[in-house]
C-alpha cells in the first residue's frame, strides 16, 4: 500500500509539472488579455524540438531551451494574428494546436525509435538526501528532475512578477482595460507580445519537460490533451498563481489515478448489499476515459462556484481577455 | 499670440469615415488660465481633446506647447509633455486599488530602490544608476510612497478618499475624483478635465473649483470641458465654443451672456425656464416602509427609508454621492433586494420580487450609469429600444418575433425623442450613440412604455443644454400624464426646477423634507453633508444609531 501510494505521489509531481509549466503561460498570456488556446500545439512543438536536439547533441539541457524557444516561434504568429491583426483568438488558437500537431507529426515520425539521456532523477543540494528520507512523500517531492524543481520556482516567480512588478501591473491593467492602459503611457502593443511570448515559452518548456524529464522518448501526439488540461486549470484557478498549485497538483493527481485505475480495485465483493448497484458505478467512475474527464468537470464546478458565489464586478476573469485593441475606434 | 500662450493648436483636422469630427479648429489657451471648451454633445470637443492627449493623430494642423512643436504619437508622448486629461468616462480598472489605478505607468519602484529613499539598505550610488532604476521600476513594485503621496494630494484637495480601497468599492463621485487625482499625480502643467463635476454635488463642486483655482495660481493651465453654462460663469476665465466640429468663436467670459453662449453652442434660442403647470396629485403608486438594504460590499446603504410616491408627483432626492442614492435607485425599481421592509407598487405588496415583476407592475428605470446598465452597447437600437417589452404579445406570437413591429416601434421612439445618430436602428449600436443621445433612446424606453412610475437617476448627467432641455420637458409631460417619479440627482438646481417634493438622503436616510417653493438652499446644503438644522421640517427624525459605515 506505503509503495502505491509512494508511486502514485511520484506519477502525480510528474504529471502536475507538466501542467503547471503550461498553465502559468497560458494564465500570463490570458491576464494581458490574450486568450491562447495553442497550448498543445506549442508543447508538441516544444518537445520535439527539445527532443531532436537533446538526440543530436546530448544536452538535455539545451533541448529544453530549444524546446522554449520553439513554444516562442509560435507563440509569435498567435501574438502577430491577436494583436497585430486583431483576428479571432480562438480561431487562431485552434489554429496553432492543429498545426503543431501536424507539423510535430510529420517531422517527428523519424524520431520516434531514438531515445536520450534526459533529465536525471536528483536531489535538492544539502539538505536532499535528508528530505528524501521522508515517508511516503519523500521519493516523491524530493528526488525529483531539475524540470520539477524548476517549474515550483518559477510559479513564485510568476506569482511575484504579477502581483509585486510595475510589468505585471501593466500586464494585468492591459488584461483588464487596454484603452484606459493605453491613457495611462502603458504600450498595449508591446505588453500582450510579451505575454503572449513568456506564454509560448512556457508552454514550450511543458513540451521539453514531457519528452526529456517525463517520459524521455518521443511520441507523435504524446501530449494527449494536457495542454486543453492547461487551460481549464487556468480556469481552475481562478487566473491566480496560487490557487493555480494546488489546481496542478490536484490535476496532477487525478492523471496519475486514471493511469493506475487498472490496478485500484474498489468494487465490493459480489455477496455484499447492493453490490449490483454499488459495482457498475464504480467500474463507470473508474473507467479510464470517464477519469479523463475529471479535470474538465472539476474546473466547470469551479466555475459555477465563482460565479454563484462572487458578485459579478469581482468574477476573476480578465474583463478584456479575447478584446483586440486599437486606439481610434471607439 | 501673446507671450502668455501655452498650448497653441492650429488647424486642426480630424476625419472619420463619413465624419468631419474637428474641422480645422484653432485653440489657444493662456498659462494659467482656466480654459472653457463648450459645445453640444457631437461637437468635436472630446475629438480635439484626444487628438492633444495622443490618443487620435490629427490629419491636418499642428500642436504646440511653449513654443515647441508637439508630435503627439502616443499619451505617454503627451504625458511627457507635461499634459493631463481627465476622461468622461471612467478610465479605471474596478479590480485593482486607488494606488495601483493611479501609478500604472509610472514604473514606480520598490521603496528600497527609490532614488529619494532615506535609510534604504541599499547605498545611493547603486540606486542612481540608470540601469538598475530601470530595472528597479520594471520588475519591482512599491506603493508605500505613491500611497502617502496620493493620499497627501487627496487630503490637499480635499477627497475624501482610501487609497488602498478597491475602485469597485467607490461610489461615481468618488471614482471621478480618483481620476483627478491620477492627473495630479503626475504633475502636468496643462490639464483636460473632460466634465469633471458631473458627478459632485454642488458643495464637492465649489470645492473642486477652488482646488482648480489653486492649480491654476500655481501656473498650471486647465482646459475645461463642459456643458454646463452656470460652470463657465463660475471658474472659467475665456472659453471656446464648438459646434459641428467649428470653432465658433472664443471669448473672455466676463464679456458674453449665458444667453449668446447657449445660442453659440446649439445654434438657436434655447429656453431656460421650465414651465411647470400644477398637476393634481392622485393614488400613490409607490409605498415603501422601513426599506434597508445593503450596498456592493455588504454594508448597510440604505437604514430605514419611508417614501411615497403619488400619482403626478415628481419627489426629488438630493444627497451628496454615495449616500444610498444608488441603492436606493435600484432597490426601487427590483433590481437589488431589501434586507428589511416592504414596498408596494400600486397597493400591490412585490418586495423581493424578481425585477421582471417590477417591470409588469409598470416600474420603469433611468439608471445612472447608461453604458454598463442602461442598455446593451453592442446590440442594435431597435434591440435596446424594445428590450423591456418584447414579449407583451405586440411583437408578434410567442415565441416568434415580428422584426418587422420591432423595427417600426424602434424608428418611432428615435423619431419621437429626437435621438439622433441612428443610421438605421437595426444596424447602429446603443454604444455608438453619444451620451445625451443615448440617455434620449433610455428615456423614450422606460417612458413610451406608459409607467406608473419612473425612478430616474442622474437622468441629465454629462448630457449637453439641448438634450438636458428635452430630457427635463419629457419628464413633466410624463408627470402631467400621471406618472409618479422619483427624480434622483446631484444637480440641485434640476431637483429645484423639477419637483413637487425634495428629500435630502444622508448615510442612508432621509433627514430633511421640504418643497421648492418653501426650500432653503443653504439649509439642504448643511443636511446633504450631516450638518444639524433644527428638527421642525424633518420627515423622520434621525435616529440614533446613524451607520457612519455608509462612507469608507
Amino acid at each position: 500500500m506505503v509503495s502505491f501510494i509512494a508511486g502514485l505521489l511520484d506519477a502525480t509531481v510528474q504529471a502536475a509539472t507538466v501542467l503547471l509549466l503550461a498553465g502559468m503561460g497560458e494564465l500570463i498570456s490570458e491576464r494581458a488579455g490574450v486568450l491562447n488556446l495553442g497550448v498543445e500545439g506549442m508543447m508538441l512543438v516544444g518537445a520535439l524540438g527539445g527532443f531532436i536536439t537533446t538526440v543530436l547533441t546530448g544536452s538535455h539541457w539545451l533541448g529544453f531551451g530549444v524546446g522554449i524557444l520553439l513554444g516562442m516561434v509560435l507563440a509569435l504568429v498567435h501574438a502577430f494574428l491577436c494583436i497585430t491583426l486583431k483576428s479571432n483568438q480562438v480561431i487562431s488558437g485552434v489554429m496553432l494546436t492543429l498545426l503543431g500537431t501536424g507539423l510535430t507529426t510529420f517531422f517527428g515520425s523519424g524520431w520516434v525509435e531514438e531515445s536520450i539521456d534526459g533529465f536525471p532523477q536528483m536531489t535538492l543540494p544539502f539538505v536532499g538526501q535528508y528530505l528524501v528520507d521522508i515517508p511516503v512523500i519523500g521519493e516523491a517531492f524530493f528526488r525529483s528532475t531539475a524540470t520539477d524543481y524548476l517549474a515550483l520556482g518559477l510559479l513564485v516567480v510568476v506569482w511575484y512578477f504579477l502581483y509585486h512588478s510595475n510589468l505585471g501591473l501593466e500586464m494585468i491593467a492591459v488584461g483588464e482595460d487596454p484603452e484606459m492602459a493605453d491613457t495611462m503611457g502603458v504600450s498595449v502593443f508591446r505588453l500582450r507580445y510579451l505575454a503572449v511570448l513568456i506564454g509560448g515559452g512556457f508552454a514550450g518548456a511543458a513540451g521539453a519537460h514531457l519528452s526529456l524529464a517525463f517520459s524521455q522518448l518521443w511520441v507523435p501526439g504524446m501530449t494527449a490533451g494536457r495542454g486543453w488540461i492547461a487551460v481549464a486549470l487556468v480556469i481552475f484557478a481562478q487566473w491566480r498563481p496560487r490557487r493555480m498549485l494546488v489546481g496542478a497538483y490536484l490535476f496532477g493527481l487525478l492523471d496519475a489515478l486514471r493511469i493506475r485505475s487498472q490496478s485500484i480495485s474498489l468494487t465490493v465483493g459480489p455477496d455484499a448489499p447492493l453490490a449490483g448497484v454499488i459495482n457498475p458505478i464504480v467500474e463507470f467512475l473508474m473507467n479510464p476515459q470517464i477519469m479523463g474527464t475529471y479535470p474538465y468537470l472539476a474546473t466547470i464546478l469551479v466555475l459555477a462556484y465563482a460565479v454563484i458565489r462572487t458578485k459579478s464586478d469581482q468574477l476573476a476573469v480578465p474583463s478584456a481577455l479575447l478584446q483586440s485593441y486599437s486606439r481610434e475606434t471607439d | 499670440m501673446s507671450e502668455h500662450t501655452t498650448l497653441r493648436m492650429e488647424g486642426i483636422l480630424k476625419e472619420f469615415p463619413g465624419v468631419v469630427a474637428n474641422d480645422h479648429i484653432d485653440l489657444s489657451v493662456e498659462r494659467g488660465e482656466i480654459h472653457g471648451l463648450l459645445g453640444e454633445n457631437g461637437a468635436g470637443k472630446s475629438t480635439l481633446m484626444k487628438v492633444l492627449y495622443g490618443l487620435y493623430s490629427q490629419d491636418d494642423g499642428d500642436i504646440y506647447l511653449d513654443g515647441e512643436r508637439l508630435d503627439l504619437e502616443s499619451p505617454q508622448d503627451a504625458i511627457d509633455a507635461g499634459i493631463g486629461m481627465v476622461h468622461q468616462h471612467f478610465m479605471l480598472i474596478p479590480r485593482l486599488t486607488v494606488a495601483e489605478n493611479v501609478v500604472l505607468g509610472e514604473r514606480e519602484p520598490a521603496t528600497a530602490f527609490r532614488s529619494d529613499a532615506e535609510g534604504s539598505w541599499l547605498p545611493a550610488t547603486v540606486r542612481n544608476n540608470s540601469l538598475v532604476q530601470s530595472l528597479a521600476g520594471q520588475f519591482s513594485l512599491g506603493l508605500d510612497v505613491p500611497e502617502q503621496r496620493i493620499q497627501d494630494l487627496a487630503d490637499q484637495y480635499g477627497f475624501d478618499i482610501d487609497v488602498s480601497a478597491k475602485i469597485w468599492e467607490l461610489d461615481v463621485g468618488q471614482q471621478q475624483r480618483v481620476e483627478i487625482l491620477k492627473a495630479l499625480y503626475r504633475d502636468v502643467d496643462l490639464l483636460i478635465l473632460d466634465e469633471p463635476t458631473a458627478v459632485l454635488t454642488p458643495t464637492e463642486a465649489e470645492r473642486l473649483f477652488d482646488s482648480l483655482e489653486r492649480l491654476t495660481d500655481e501656473g498650471l493651465s486647465i482646459i475645461f470641458i463642459t456643458h454646463k453654462l452656470t460652470e463657465v460663469d463660475a471658474i472659467v476665465d475665456r472659453v471656446t465654443v464648438l459646434r459641428e466640429g467649428q470653432n465658433v468663436g472664443t471669448a473672455a467670459v466676463s464679456s458674453v451672456s449665458r444667453a449668446d453662449l447657449a445660442e453659440m453652442m446649439v445654434g438657436r434660442e434655447v429656453l431656460f425656464d421650465i414651465d411647470r403647470e400644477a398637476v393634481d396629485l392622485g393614488d400613490p403608486v409607490l409605498r415603501a416602509r422601513g426599506v434597508k438594504a445593503t450596498d456592493n460590499r455588504d454594508i448597510e446603504a440604505l437604514s430605514g427609508i419611508d417614501l411615497t410616491v403619488r400619482q403626478g408627483e415628481i419627489v426629488g432626492i438630493a444627497g451628496v454621492s454615495g449616500n444610498g442614492q444608488k441603492e436606493l435607485a435600484e432597490v426601487m425599481a427590483g433590481i437589488r433586494d431589501v434586507t428589511a421592509g416592504e414596498l408596494l407598487v400600486n397597493g400591490e405588496d412585490i418586495t423581493g420580487a424578481k425585477p421582471k415583476t417590477f417591470v409588469d407592475s409598470g416600474v420603469s428605470f433611468v439608471p445612472e450609469d447608461r453604458l454598463q446598465y442602461g442598455c446593451a452597447e453592442d446590440l442594435s437600437v431597435m434591440h435596446n429600444a424594445t428590450m423591456k417589452d418584447f414579449r407583451d404579445g405586440r411583437f408578434g406570437d410567442r415565441p416568434f418575433l415580428d422584426y418587422g413591429e420591432l423595427r417600426e416601434y424602434a424608428e418611432t421612439l428615435v423619431e419621437e425623442f429626437d435621438v439622433r445618430g441612428v443610421s438605421d436602428v437595426t444596424e447602429t449600436n446603443a454604444g455608438d450613440l453619444s451620451g445625451g443621445n443615448l440617455q434620449k433612446l433610455i428615456l423614450a424606453r422606460e417612458i413610451y412604455r406608459d409607467p406608473d412610475l419612473l425612478i430616474a437617476n442622474q437622468p441629465t448627467r454629462g448630457v449637453d443644454v439641448g438634450a438636458i432641455e428635452f430630457i427635463r420637458e419629457t419628464l413633466l409631460e410624463q408627470r402631467k400624464a400621471g406618472t409618479g417619479i422619483i427624480l434622483l440627482s446631484e444637480d440641485l438646481d434640476e431637483i429645484f426646477d423639477l419637483s413637487d417634493r425634495i428629500l435630502v438622503v444622508y448615510e442612508g436616510e432621509f433627514v430633511y423634507e421640504t418643497t421648492p417653493a418653501e426650500a432653503d438652499r443653504e439649509r439642504i446644503g448643511l443636511e446633504m453633508t450631516g450638518g444639524d438644522g433644527d428638527d421642525e421640517t424633518v420627515a423622520s427624525p434621525p435616529q440614533s444609531g446613524v451607520t457612519q459605515e455608509g462612507e469608507s
